[in-house]
C-alpha cells in the first residue's frame, strides 16, 4: 500500500519538477535542517531546565510556556518542508529503513511530547521554582533528548544507501526496507 | 601561504581516515554536529530575541544571556570538533570547496563577535546599554550565525 502510494505520488510532474530543481530542492532541504536551530534549540532548552541543567533560576513553566511558539513554528516549518522532501522522493524514501525508523521515532517523540505537558501541567504548580522537576518529568525530557538524537540521526542516513532496495539485502533488512520485487 | 600540503595531510591523518573507512561513524559524527548546531542556535535565538524584546520578556535579559551562553560555549564545542572530523575525512575536496571558506570565514567572524563583542558588552547591566545598541547587537548575531548554518549546509551541495 505504501509503495503504490509512493509510486502515485511519483507520478506529478511536480514531485518530479522539485526533484530535479537543483535550487528549489536544496533550499527545501536546507530550510529543513536551519530550522533544527529553532525547534530543536528551543526543545533542548526546555529539556535542560526540566532537568536542572539551565535556567535553573527561572520556573519551569514560563520557560515551557514562553519557549513553546517558537518551537511550534519550527516544527511547522519542518513538518512542511519535510513532506515537500517527500513529495520530491517518494520511492525511495518510502523504501528507506531510515526513513521508516525516523518516522516511528517521530510517532514515540509526539507521545511523549503530549504526556509530558500533561504531567507538567497537572504538578507544576507544586515544583514550578524547583531547580530540578520531579523524575516522571524528569525521565520524560531525557527521553526527548534521545529521541530526538536518533530523529535527526535516522534523518541524515537518509542520505545513504547502504540499506536501499536495489542492493542485494538481507531477508529482514528487505522486508523491514518495504522492498518491493519488480 | 599555500593551505594545500595542510588539508592533503588532514585527509591521510588518522581522523581522516577514520571518517573516510567507516560511513557509520562519518554519519554519527554529522548527527552530533547537526545536534549541536541545534543547540546552538537555540541558544543564540534565546538570547538575541529576549534582547529584542520578543521572547521570555518577563524573564531578566542578563539571567537569559548569561544561562545560554554556558551551553553556546558547550554546543560551539562540539560543533568545531565533529566538524574537525567531517572536514578531515573529505579535506581535499573541501580545499576546493568555495562554500567550505564561506563557513569558515561566518564562524570565525561569529566566534570574534561573541567573544570580543557581544559578551564583554552583556556583562554590563544590560539597562546600561542603549536599547539601539543591543538590539543592533542581536540582529547581527542572529545573521552571522544563520549565515555559519546556511553556508554549512551548502557545502554538501557543491
Amino acid at each position: 500500500m505504501l509503495f503504490d502510494l509512493a509510486q502515485w505520488v511519483d507520478s506529478f510532474e511536480l514531485s518530479t519538477r522539485l526533484h530535479e530543481s537543483y535550487y528549489m530542492y536544496n533550499w527545501v532541504e536546507s530550510t529543513h535542517v536551519l530550522t533544527l536551530m529553532l525547534s530543536l534549540g528551543m526543545l533542548f532548552v526546555i529539556d535542560l531546565r526540566m532537568l536542572g541543567w539551565a535556567f535553573t533560576g527561572v520556573p519551569a513553566s514560563r520557560i515551557a510556556a514562553r519557549l513553546n511558539l517558537p518551537m511550534m513554528i519550527g516544527f511547522t516549518v519542518m513538518i512542511v518542508t519535510g513532506l515537500l522532501l517527500f513529495f520530491a522522493v517518494p520511492v525511495r524514501t518510502t523504501q528507506s529503513i531510515w526513513f521508516r525508523i525516523k518516522f516511528l521515532l517521530l510517532i514515540v517523540a509526539a507521545i511523549n511530547a503530549w504526556l509530558f505537558h500533561k504531567r507538567m501541567n497537572e504538578s507544576v504548580s507544586t515544583w514550578d521554582h524547583d531547580a530540578v522537576a520531579p523524575k516522571r518529568l524528569r525521565t520524560g525530557a531525557a527521553l526527548s533528548l534521545g529521541l530526538w538524537a536518533g530523529i535527526v540521526t535516522t534523518g541524515r542516513l537518509i542520505a545513504y544507501d547502504w540499506y536501499d532496495c536495489y542492493r542485494v539485502q538481507s531477508d529482514l533488512i528487505a522486508w523491514a526496507a518495504g522492498c518491493m520485487v519488480e | 601561504m599555500d593551505l594545500l600540503p595542510f588539508f592533503e595531510w588532514a585527509e591521510t591523518s588518522l581522523l581522516g581516515t577514520i571518517g573516510k573507512t567507516y560511513g557509520g561513524v562519518y554519519a554519527i559524527g554529522q548527527s552530533l554536529h547537526l545536534m549541536s548546531l541545534a543547540l546552538l542556535g537555540g541558544t543564540v535565538l534565546i538570547t538575541d530575541l529576549r534582547l529584542m524584546n520578543l521572547l521570555l520578556r518577563d524573564v531578566p535579559s542578563e539571567v537569559v544571556a548569561d544561562n545560554a551562553h554556558k551551553w553556546f560555549k558547550f554546543a560551539l564545542t562540539v560543533v568545531i570538533c565533529t566538524g574537525i572530523f567531517m572536514a578531515a575525512a573529505v579535506a581535499t575536496r573541501m580545499y576546493y570547496n568555495p562554500f567550505y571558506w564561506a563557513k569558515m570565514t561566518a564562524l570565525l567572524a561569529g566566534i570574534a563577535f561573541v567573544f570580543a563583542i557581544k559578551r564583554p558588552l552583556l556583562k554590563r547591566p544590560h539597562d546600561s546599554i542603549h536599547p539601539v545598541v543591543l538590539k543592533s547587537m542581536a540582529l547581527a548575531s542572529m545573521v552571522i550565525w544563520f549565515s555559519v548554518g546556511a553556508t554549512g549546509r551548502w557545502i554538501g551541495f557543491s
